[in-house]
This record gives C-alpha cells, sequence and structure tokens, in this order.
C-alpha cells in the first residue's frame, strides 16, 4: 500500500504557486509519478483530495495525457520517436531493432523490469533523428549503422537496461546550431551562454521599466513588426494592445514552451543555451501589459528546458531582475513554471490555458478570447518562446532595426529547424526574408547523398507539402499563405526523392489520430477515420475510391471545429494526395510502394 | 438591444444573446446535441453550424453572441453541408442498435439524420468497439458505443448537482464516457442525466426495454413528491398494460419552468409514483364490507346533519388541491378542520428538494387550513396560528367529543399510533377515510371511499413559493374511484348546501373571488407554468454561472 502523507508538505507548497488548488493536477500528478514510478488509483483519489475536486476530474487529466503511467514500469522508460521527421531518417527500422534486442514490444516492459518501451510522437528533437528519450535525458542520432561514431542501437539499449536515465548523469547533447546572431542565435552555440554572467545585464528590459510607458512599449514592439512565431503569425503588439485597460483582475502572461509541431525544435534551444534571453522578454511583456505573474507551459518531455529555465529564474530573482520591485522599479513578476505532460495539443494556447487550469487539454470557444478571458478568467497574453526572445533585441536596439531585418510585414530572424533529409538538419537563425531553397541549398548543406529533392514541408507538420518546384518562395508568414502553405513554427521537414508520400501521409495521419483531444465530433471522427484508411493503404489494402474518401473526409473536417487542429490535420491529406495522387494511385494499385521509392527508409 | 436577421426573419434580443436562443424566438430550430440552456456551453458536437453574412467560416449558432446587423442563414447550403458533415462523423463509429435502442423514436441522431443528413454512408472501417451495458447508478444505464460525447451529463454532474460523478476519459477516439472505477452515479438528482442526454447511450433502468417510446402518451403535471411543485410530464399507457405489467405510469420527465424547477426533477420524485398502480383502494366499504357510494354519501350525509357543527372534525390534508380544501372549508363551516398534521420533515438540499413532503401545504395556509411557516414573521405567505392542527381534533376525536371523524389520506396509526387510533376509531360515532391506497386507517374506519389519485383530477396546489401550479389530469381514476372534488360536491348537495360549480376550473373561480390571495386567477392565467399568487415573492431560480 502506498501511502502519500511524506508528500503533502510538498504538495501544499506546490498549490501555493497558483491562484486555484486545482491548477496545481499536472504538477501533483508529477510529483506522484516521480517518487512511486506511476499514478495509482490511491494517488488519483489523494491528488482528488489534495485539490479539493471529483475523482473524475483527476483521471480525466491523467487518462489524457500521454506521459502519466496507471500501472507499474520499468525502472527506465525508452520513448521512440515514430513521428515523420525520425520516420524519414530510419525511425521505423530504429523502432524494430530496439524491440529485437529488448524482446519486447512497445507498451512493453522486459521482464526483470528494467525498461519500458513506449512508442511516442515527436519529442521535438528531429535535429538528431532518429531519436529516442532515455527517462529524461535524448539520445540520437541513433546510428542504425554500427560501425559509426556516436549513440548506437546497442548502446541505446545497453543503457536503458542498466544507466540512469536522470539529466544529472550525462553532459548535454551536441548542439545543432550553425548561426550566431543577428537577434536568437548569439548566445545558443557557447555552451555557457545559459548563465546569467554570460547573458549580462537585461538592457532592453531596464530601458522600458526605466524609461517607458508599457504603451510605448507596446507601440514599438508593434513597429518592429515582430509576429508571432508560434505558429499564427499574429502579430506581438497588436496581440498585447488588446489587453483591457482598465481592469479589476489579475493580468497574466502565458509563455507557450509546449513546443510540440513535429519537426520544431527551436524552443528548447532557446530555454536550455539562453534562457535569460527569454525571461528578459518576458519582463518587457510583462510590464507592456501590466502583468506581475508569468506562466511557463513547458511540454512534459523537455526536462532539460525546466531545469534549465528554473534555475535560469532563480539566478535572475537572486539578482534583481525578477520577484519584488525589480531593480528598484516599482515592478513585480513573478515566474512558475508549469509543465505538461504529453499532449500536443496543450500547444493550442486556449488549450494550454485550459491544461494549466488543471483540466484536460482542451481548447475553448473563442468568444471570449484569452485578452479578455484567459487563464482563471482573467486577461492573458499567451506567447511563443521565440515571438519573447525577440523583444529584449528589439528594445535594445530599435523597432527599425528589427523590422529592417525581415520583410515588410514581418520583423526580424526566425530560428528555422531543418529537419529530414538534408546534410545538416539543425537549428539556423536567418531573417525571414530567405527563401525555402536559400535555406535548403545555402544553410543547410543540401539535399543528403546529392539526392534530388522531393517535397517539402515548411513550417512543421501541420503546413501542407511543397514540391521540389514551389520551393523558391520567402519564408514569412505572408509569402507562405500566399504560396498555399504557411510559416507555421518554423519546422522545415525536407523529403527526398527516395521518400514514399503514402507512408509519410500515414505518419502524419497517425500523429493528428494521436493527437486530437477528442472533443469536436469532426476531428475526433475524422482524424482516426482518416487514419484507418491511410493506414489501410499502406498495409497494402487499399481502394481505388479510398483517395477520393480521404479527400472528401478532409473536405469536411475544414473549417468546423473548436480550433484549427482539425484543419491542421486535414491539410496533409489534402496536399500530399492532390500534389502526389499519381504515387497514390500507384500504391493503391499494387497494395505497395512504388518502385521509385522503394529504398525509401520510412517505416511500414 | 441588437437586431438580428436570421433566415429572413429579423429580432431585437438582448445584448448577450445567442444565435441559437435568438433563432429559437423566431421559431427557427437550430439542431443541438451538446447546447443544453441550463448547462455551460461546451460547443463540441458542432452540429449547430450556421452561416453568417461577411464570415467565411461557418459559425456555431450556440456560442455565437449577436451583434447588431447580424445576418444568419441557418438553410443555406454551406450550413446545410456543414451538418450532414457532422452527423456523418457523428455516425461513423456510432452502433446500428436503433432497432433495440431503448432511445429510438426520440433520438435526435435519428432525427436529425432525417431532417439533415440522409447522406450515401461511406464509413467501411472497423468502429471503435466500448462497453455496451455498465451500471452506472441505480438508476442510470449507459452504452459507451451510443455515447456521442456531447458532455451534457458530465457538466450536469460538475455544475448542478456538484457530485462530479462522471468523466470523459482518453483523448481522440479513444475518448469514453464513464464513471470512476466504484464509483456510482447516486445523487439526488442522477437521472436528469438521462433526460438530457440526447441520444440512447444513457437509459433509465427502470423503463428500459420496456414500451416503445411510439406507444407513451404524455400529460402535464405536477410532482406531488413536496412542496416545490417540480413540473412534469407523465409517459403513460393505457391501451397496452401487457408492455408495463398493467402499470399505467411509465416514466416521467421533467417539464420546464424556469421559475420552479428549471429543466430538472429530483429522483426521490420521479420514482415516487408507484403507489398509483399500486395497493389502490377499487370499492366503497361499510366496516370491511363492499358497499356503494349511494350508501356512504347518504350515512355521511345524515351523519353530519344530525350532529352539532362542533362535534364534526374532519383531518384534510395538504395532498389535497386547493379546489378541495376550498370545498371542505365552505362544506364543513363551524366544524373543526385543519390540512395540518404532525409530520417529521424529510429530507431536502439547498436546490429542488423541500422537506415538506406535501404539494399544497401552502394552498392550505393560504385557505386558513393551516398554521404559519415557522418563522414567517411577514405573513406574507399566509397561515393563521388560530388553525387547530390535525393532533388537536385526533385528540379531540379521542377523548369522545366528536361525532363525525373525516380523515382525508392519512393514516392515523402512523401518525398517532396504534392505541390511539384504536381509541379514536371506538369514540366518535362515525369515522369516515377517503383516501387512495390501502392503510391500517382503512382496517378501522367505518366507511372507506376511494378517491382519485392526484394524477387522475384536475385542481391546483400552491408550491412554497406561492406559485399556484394546475395539475392536470392525466388519465381517469380506475373505475368505481372517484375525485375528492366530486365526492364532496355530492356531499354538499346531500347535506343541503349545494355548491354553484361543478368542475374544478368553477370551484377555483369560486375560491378565487373569495380568497384575496387567489384574487384574479383563472385556469387561463395560471396556464401551463403557473403564476404567483398575490404577496408571493415569485422567486426566479438560477444555480450560480460556473466558475472555472
Ligand atoms: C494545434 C495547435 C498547436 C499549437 N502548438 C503550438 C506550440 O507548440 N507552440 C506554440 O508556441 N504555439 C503553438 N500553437 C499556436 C498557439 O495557439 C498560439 O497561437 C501561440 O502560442 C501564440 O503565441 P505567438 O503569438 O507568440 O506565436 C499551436 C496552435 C495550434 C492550433
Ligand atoms: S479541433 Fe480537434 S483538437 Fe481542436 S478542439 Fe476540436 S477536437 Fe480538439
Ligand atoms: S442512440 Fe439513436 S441512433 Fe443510436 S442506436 Fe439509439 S436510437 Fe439509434
Ligand atoms: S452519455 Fe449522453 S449526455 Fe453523456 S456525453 Fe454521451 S451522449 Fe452526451
Ligand atoms: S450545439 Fe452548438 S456545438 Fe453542439
Amino acid at each position: 500500500m502506498i501511502n502519500l502523507v511524506h508528500l503533502e508538505p510538498r504538495a501544499r507548497e506546490i498549490i501555493a504557486l497558483y491562484e486555484y488548488p486545482k491548477a496545481a493536477m499536472l504538477p501533483l500528478l508529477w510529483l506522484v509519478q516521480e517518487n512511486e514510478g506511476y499514478v495509482s488509483c490511491k494517488a488519483e483519489a489523494w491528488v482528488a483530495r489534495m485539490l479539493g475536486v471529483a475523482l473524475a476530474r483527476v483521471r480525466e487529466v491523467v487518462s489524457f495525457y500521454n506521459m502519466f503511467h496507471t500501472q507499474p514500469v520499468g525502472r527506465r522508460e525508452l520513448r521512440v520517436c515514430t513521428s515523420l521527421p525520425c520516420v524519414l531518417r530510419g525511425s521505423g527500422e530504429l523502432m524494430r531493432r530496439i524491440q529485437r534486442e529488448l524482446k519486447i514490444a512497445p507498451g512493453e516492459t522486459t521482464p526483470g523490469g528494467e525498461v519500458t518501451l513506449t512508442e511516442v510522437e515527436c519529442l521535438c528533437a528531429c535535429e538528431m533523428a532518429p531519436m529516442a528519450q532515455l527517462d529524461e535525458r535524448f539520445v540520437g542520432p541513433v546510428q542504425l549503422d554500427a560501425a559509426s561514431e556516436g549513440a548506437t542501437v546497442a548502446t541505446l539499449v545497453q543503457d536503458a537496461r542498466t544507466a540512469p536515465g536522470r539529466l544529472e548523469a550525462t553532459p548535454d547533447p551536441e548542439p545543432y546550431i550553425y548561426t550566431e546572431g543577428p537577434v536568437l542565435s548569439s548566445r545558443l552555440m557557447d555552451a555557457d551562454g545559459t548563465w546569467l554572467e554570460a547573458y549580462g545585464d537585461y538592457a532592453g528590459a531596464r530601458k522600458a521599466l526605466t524609461s517607458m510607458k508599457p504603451g510605448e512599449v507596446i507601440t514599438e514592439v508593434s513597429r518592429a513588426n515582430l509576429r508571432g512565431l508560434g505558429g499564427a503569425g499574429f502579430p506581438a503588439g497588436r496581440k498585447w494592445s488588446f489587453i483591457p485597460k482598465a481592469v479589476d483582475k489579475p493580468v497574466y502572461l502565458v509563455v507557450n514552451a509546449d513546443e510540440g509541431e513535429p519537426g520544431t525544435f527551436k524552443d528548447r534551444y532557446i530555454m536550455e543555451r539562453d534562457p535569460h534571453m527569454l525571461l528578459e522578454g518576458m519582463l518587457i511583456a510583462a510590464y507592456a501589459i501590466g502583468s506581475h505573474k508569468a506562466y511557463v507551459y513547458i511540454r512534459g518531455e523537455y526536462f532539460l528546458s525546466a531545469q534549465r529555465l528554473q534555475r535560469a529564474i532563480d539566478e535572475a530573482c537572486a539578482a534583481g531582475w525578477l520577484g519584488k520591485d525589480i531593480q528598484g522599479t516599482g515592478f513585480d513578476l513573478e515566474v512558475v513554471i508549469h509543465r505538461g505532460a504529453g499532449a500536443y495539443i496543450c500547444g493550442e494556447e486556449t488549450a494550454l490555458l485550459t491544461s494549466l487550469e488543471g483540466g484536460k487539454g482542451f481548447p475553448r470557444l473563442k468568444p471570449p478570447f484569452p485578452a479578455i478571458s484567459g487563464l482563471f478568467a482573467c486577461p492573458t497574453i499567451v506567447n511563443n518562446v521565440e515571438t519573447l526572445s525577440c523583444v529584449p533585441f528589439i528594445l535594445r536596439n530599435g523597432a527599425e532595426h528589427f523590422a529592417a531585418i525581415g520583410t515588410e510585414s514581418q520583423g526580424g530572424t526566425r530560428l528555422f529547424c531543418v529537419s529530414g533529409h538534408v546534410n545538416r538538419p539543425g537549428v539556423y537563425e536567418v531573417p525571414v526574408s530567405v527563401t525555402l531553397h536559400e535555406l535548403i541549398g545555402d544553410f543547410t548543406g543540401g539535399v543528403r547523398e546529392g539526392r534530388a529533392l522531393k517535397a517539402v514541408i515548411p513550417g512543421g507538420i501541420s503546413a501542407k507539402v511543397l514540391t521540389a518546384d514551389e520551393i523558391d518562395v520567402v519564408m514569412d508568414f505572408d509569402s507562405l499563405r500566399a504560396a498555399g502553405s504557411m510559416a507555421g513554427s518554423g519546422g522545415v521537414i525536407v523529403m527526398d526523392e527516395m521518400t514514399c508520400m503514402v507512408e509519410a501521409l500515414e505518419s502524419a495521419a497517425r500523429f493528428f489520430a494521436d493527437e486530437s483531444c477528442g472533443q469536436c465530433s469532426p476531428c475526433r471522427e475524422g482524424t482516426g477515420w482518416v487514419h484507418r484508411i491511410v493506414r489501410r493503404i499502406t498495409e497494402g489494402r487499399g481502394k481505388p475510391r479510398d483517395l477520393d474518401d480521404l479527400l472528401a473526409i478532409a473536405g469536411d473536417m475544414e473549417g468546423k471545429t473548436i480550433c484549427v487542429f482539425a484543419d491542421a490535420a486535414a491539410w496533409p491529406v489534402q496536399s500530399y494526395i492532390t500534389k502526389f495522387r499519381t504515387e497514390f494511385e500507384d500504391f493503391v494499385a499494387a497494395g505497395r510502394r512504388t518502385p521509385s521509392a522503394e529504398v525509401a527508409q520510412c517505416r511500414t | 438591444m441588437p437586431d438580428v436577421i436570421i433566415d429572413g426573419q429579423e429580432v431585437s434580443v438582448p445584448r448577450g444573446t445567442t444565435v441559437i436562443q435568438a433563432a429559437e424566438q423566431l421559431g427557427i430550430f437550430i439542431p443541438r446535441y451538446c447546447y443544453h440552456p441550463g448547462l455551460s456551453t461546451a460547443g463540441n458536437c458542432r452540429i449547430c453550424l450556421v452561416e453568417v453574412e461577411k464570415n467565411p467560416k461557418l459559425q456555431v449558432a450556440c456560442n455565437l453572441p449577436v451583434t447588431d446587423g447580424m445576418v444568419v442563414h441557418t438553410r443555406g447550403e454551406a450550413a446545410e453541408d456543414g451538418r450532414r458533415a457532422v452527423l456523418e462523423f457523428l455516425l461513423a463509429n456510432h452502433p446500428l442498435d436503433c432497432p433495440v435502442c431503448d432511445q429510438s423514436g426520440e433520438c435526435d441522431l435519428q432525427n436529425f439524420y432525417m431532417k439533415f443528413g440522409l447522406y450515401d454512408p461511406r464509413f467501411h472501417e472497423h468502429k471503435v468497439k466500448k462497453k455496451k451495458a455498465v451500471q452506472l447508478g441505480p438508476h442510470v444505464m449507459l452504452d459507451q458505443e451510443r455515447c456521442i460525447l456531447c458532455s451534457r451529463c458530465v457538466r450536469f454532474t460538475e455544475e448542478i448537482t456538484e457530485t462530479g460523478e462522471l468523466g470523459i476519459f482518453n483523448r481522440g477516439d479513444r475518448a469514453e464516457l464513464a464513471i470512476y472505477p466504484g464509483g456510482v452515479l447516486d445523487n439526488p438528482y442522477s437521472t436528469n442525466v438521462v433526460d438530457i442526454c440526447p441520444v440512447g447511450a444513457l437509459t433509465e433502468r427502470e423503463s428500459r426495454f420496456k414500451v416503445r417510446v411510439w406507444y407513451l402518451s404524455s400529460a402535464p403535471t405536477v410532482c406531488n413528491g413536496c412542496s416545490r411543485g417540480c413540473n412534469m410530464d407523465m409517459h403513460f399507457v393505457l391501451d397496452r398494460p401487457h408492455l408495463n405489467d398493467g402499470r399505467r405510469v411509465v416514466r416521467v420527465k421533467p417539464r420546464h419552468n424556469p421559475d420552479v424547477n428549471q429543466w430538472w426533477l429530483c429522483d426521490a420524485g420521479r420514482y415516487g409514483l408507484g403507489w398509483i398502480d399500486e395497493g389502490r383502494l377499487g370499492e366503497v366499504r361499510e366496516r370491511g364490507a363492499t358497499s356503494t357510494w349511494d350508501a356512504a354519501l347518504a350515512a355521511i350525509a345524515r351523519a353530519m346533519q344530525e350532529s352539532d357543527r362542533s362535534r364534526v372534525g374532519v383531518i384534510a390534508s395538504a395532498q389535497l388541491t386547493c379546489e378541495e380544501l376550498f370545498l371542505i372549508r365552505e362544506i364543513f363551516d363551524g366544524a373543526r378542520v385543519s390540512a395540518a398534521v404532525p409530520e417529521e420533515p424529510g429530507a431536502c438540499d439547498d436546490f429542488l428538494v423541500e422537506s415538506d413532503k406535501n404539494p399544497n401545504t401552502q394552498g392550505a395556509r393560504l385557505l386558513g387550513m393551516a398554521g404559519p411557516v415557522i418563522g414567517d414573521t411577514t405573513g406574507g405567505l399566509g397561515g393563521s396560528a388560530d388553525v387547530p392542527d390535525g393532533q388537536a381534533i385526533a385528540q379531540a376525536a379521542r377523548s369522545g367529543e366528536l361525532d363525525v371523524l373525516w380523515v382525508f389520506g392519512h393514516d392515523l396509526v402512523e401518525l398517532f399510533g396504534a392505541e390511539s387510533a384504536h381509541e379514536i376509531a371506538q369514540n366518535v360515532g362515525l369515522l369516515v377515510f377517503s383516501g387512495t391506497n390501502e392503510n391500517a386507517t382503512v382496517e378501522l374506519a367505518q366507511w372507506v371511499v376511494p378517491t382519485a389519485a392526484y394524477l387522475e383530477k384536475d385542481g391546483t396546489f400552491v408550491n412554497c413559493e406561492g406559485r399556484v401550479q394546475r395539475i392536470g389530469r392525466v388519465f381517469a381514476p380506475p373505475a368505481g374511484v372517484r375525485e375528492d372534488w366530486s365526492v364532496l360536491l355530492e356531499l354538499a348537495e346531500r347535506s343541503g348546501r349545494p355548491r354553484d360549480s361543478h368542475e374544478p376550473r368553477t370551484i377555483f373561480a369560486a375560491l378565487a373571488a373569495a380568497e384575496a390571495a387567489f384574487a384574479g386567477l383563472t385556469y387561463e392565467s395560471i396556464g401551463t407554468l403557473g403564476a404567483p399568487v398575490a404577496g408571493s415573492a415569485a422567486r426566479v431560480m438560477s444555480k450560480a454561472e460556473p466558475t472555472p
């Protein structure tokens, strides 16, 4: 029998961080799981009692998020990513070999209880694909060729059986960062750039807090043409201006660090390697919108990010850059890190708020919009990590400077995350005026092994795919929209001529079926339906009418749901099938890959 | 007041009104599954999609506040196509259960499919399998496969009962409605989830598999389970008694009344009607032997005429209608009359359930036949401290001060104990019992006359908040059974005090003319939702809006 009394003091400390006890749901479940290994029904009852909620509310949450175990598991957990970017680099083969070595299937634990194997959707470490996560640390690229250097299947399996998975035990993974500045990547290459000492003064924040009115800060950010880099591209300054002027409620700043869009990994680099840049951006934003409490919602799998950011928060508090009466200006800001627990949908800003309040990650109906009624029904601004990290530069160097870097409608640079079949996957800070062609050709070393390019997804898996002859497009929000795709999260997934588009779609469709929150009927039923059809096709049991059915179902899913997840799930279906129709038809007819894609490394 | 045009019709509605509500005012029905006016808005089913001019995307009518000048189309091609798509998704994994599903005939999946769907099905994959017959509690069964995850039931248990038993667990198309393992859905309002479930996922254990809904008749009435008087619809079968083991009442559904019960009913009231079809008195009896109405009423009239008024007692009942209490008061003028008896207060809560288990104590008060509400210093609710209570009358009977005692429905044994009841029976000249069901007093009374259950007669009750509500007449009393009011009218005739009225409506008119509290009220003005008596503070009930 478990007894959780010893956790109660810590639980009470956690609850005290939040405005309402129920918001401590995820942290308390994490606390239990860290101590007991899993969330038993007794633990659910304990959490329900600590938070004063019904048991069913706790069960809803535990069953919604992927990272909670309801049964005892192995001493370590090995999570193997099988989302598209990893698929493109051989995760299918990786998974097969791991299963063979460990002699267990996903969801199972080795007989000796050493390790539990879990198949997961994108861990947002696509630069090191194919990759896996052993407890808290990322491992990749896992070399499938036993003779190569670095992690191999054998070392991974060996570690999984024996090595400690805690972060402290291992050095940081090698960074896949190839630029140094101008805006976001100045310190990313520097292993010590993560400390306040390397970061130095919060000069932009100092300027804002001591010499500018909040309204002036908003104007400055608006003039910089800073667009939301979480995916939607909404102008940041304009969003801030929606906070009602005279409110008698607290205003919240919520940082979206739930990075989950397959193909995206930039926010992790910022949090792990330059957290003070984010904190300074947050401080400026909080000042501009009149917020004294900020939450950073970090996806559950990002253990190191949470740890690094917490360390930076502690440093900043000690240095008087956070907390009460910041630098003697009278301005207060408290920052609380809130960890997710394995649900892509929590990246959608209103789902993130519901999740932060202790519920399932259900996106909310709009209206009301968060700026009017967001977290705890108070005015709230949700911004992406990268968006906020641009703000210190704007305040230091001026809006004009930032605006001049980009295009007419979007200022600055972006951290483009390039994955898939390029020679050098990784993070590239490039002005948004770059074309996709240049990004791939000039920065990433081009398509690997000198192969021809087949297709590129320019903004995370939700974006419509572009064919090789559609890549002369500028990478800002408006140009990509005009090209029929979207800039999204900046995750560029490159596919060479060997890629089987049917299998690529199967991977994408499975992602959406796995990750739909399930509240809207068209999305819940549509994502599952689409995936079942596509999977049937990849299993060789496709029928000629399937392709038109898929297009019709995707069309029916579009524009009818609470959030745009359902649309995002429909777009790959539509764009892959329309742009590669012959390949799909051949696959259906033959019941397998067509010859040109025969050697592709897609999973089967 | 923004003006909105819906399907070409214009309406002005208060700010904050949603399109679904505004359409309702125009008589335009927009289909809905998750929307329920008594619950928070979830907006998850997406069936209520409408087209809004100048907006490229379809909008859900249940969460769209009208704005001035908004132009909405609910039957345009885009909206119809949107609904068709949503229905197809909802039916994708839905089981082919209609032939064996209790909801069949009143199912909104079936209904909307016929009205808005009618597409060629193209779902050919394996359907997601879930649990089929889960008992959630004493009254409610769940079929997870039929559930469309609208979350109405979850919101009901969260927001109305605040008991939180139900949840939707897992995500995506693995999501399922369930109760926490080992939990029981047994809160005092549990069966309301069956009423609000738009499909056959939640069904009532009591009426499951009994009667196809198309064999049911329905009539509006009011619950007699407590002094709140919740409005309900009685669903019954008369012509196919074999379907329901010979019982007429099949099930009870709440009837919306914003001032009384909103959309809800408590389980005690809903399931408190077994007595109507069970253990009923069916014949007039004199000392246990079958007799006739004629003989009974002749004997009672004679006894009344022969006794001094002060030696006649009536223990009436707050289960009787206002009309009947009024007749008693008039006919037994000068006698010792009371409708109040000492009863232990029953269960009550801060929502609907009242501790006074009689539906018409307030009516009795207003007619001067029951004492005031304890602690009521304003006198606004009527009731006089001078009214004797049933206990005093019983005491008088016991000590031989009465020649005639008429007991309406009560069981003297239960109220005063067997010894007192026997003494009363011995010491009054004539003990009359009128009522619906067998009880211990029936054995003691000289005359027993079988009277109608409240569902079997028309009349009014006044609820605890001073609202007069008509109970209607759902079906006729069994053969040989008469309504109390008709018995009383005949007695009046026979005892030389004939009345002008001949039926509840005219009795009520006389009552309204005689009693200031009822002045101006008629059956028409009471209508189906009732009307407050003069001086009552007709309170509008509302449950607070949910907070995050
Ligand atoms: C399905 C879905 C997933 C999303 N995931 C993320 C995410 O992982 N990170 C993020 O910053 N924004 C994500 N967004 C966008 C957010 O909803 C929101 O627009 C963003 O956090 C706002 O910040 P920004 O304006 O700074 O970009 C997602 C949106 C949707 C619809
Ligand atoms: S569209 Fe999908 S993910 Fe978004 S709220 Fe609806 S069901 Fe959830
Ligand atoms: S819930 Fe409705 S559609 Fe489903 S089986 Fe029952 S009657 Fe048929
Ligand atoms: S059981 Fe009925 S009310 Fe509850 S969620 Fe399912 S369909 Fe809705
Ligand atoms: S009734 Fe509007 S979304 Fe369900």
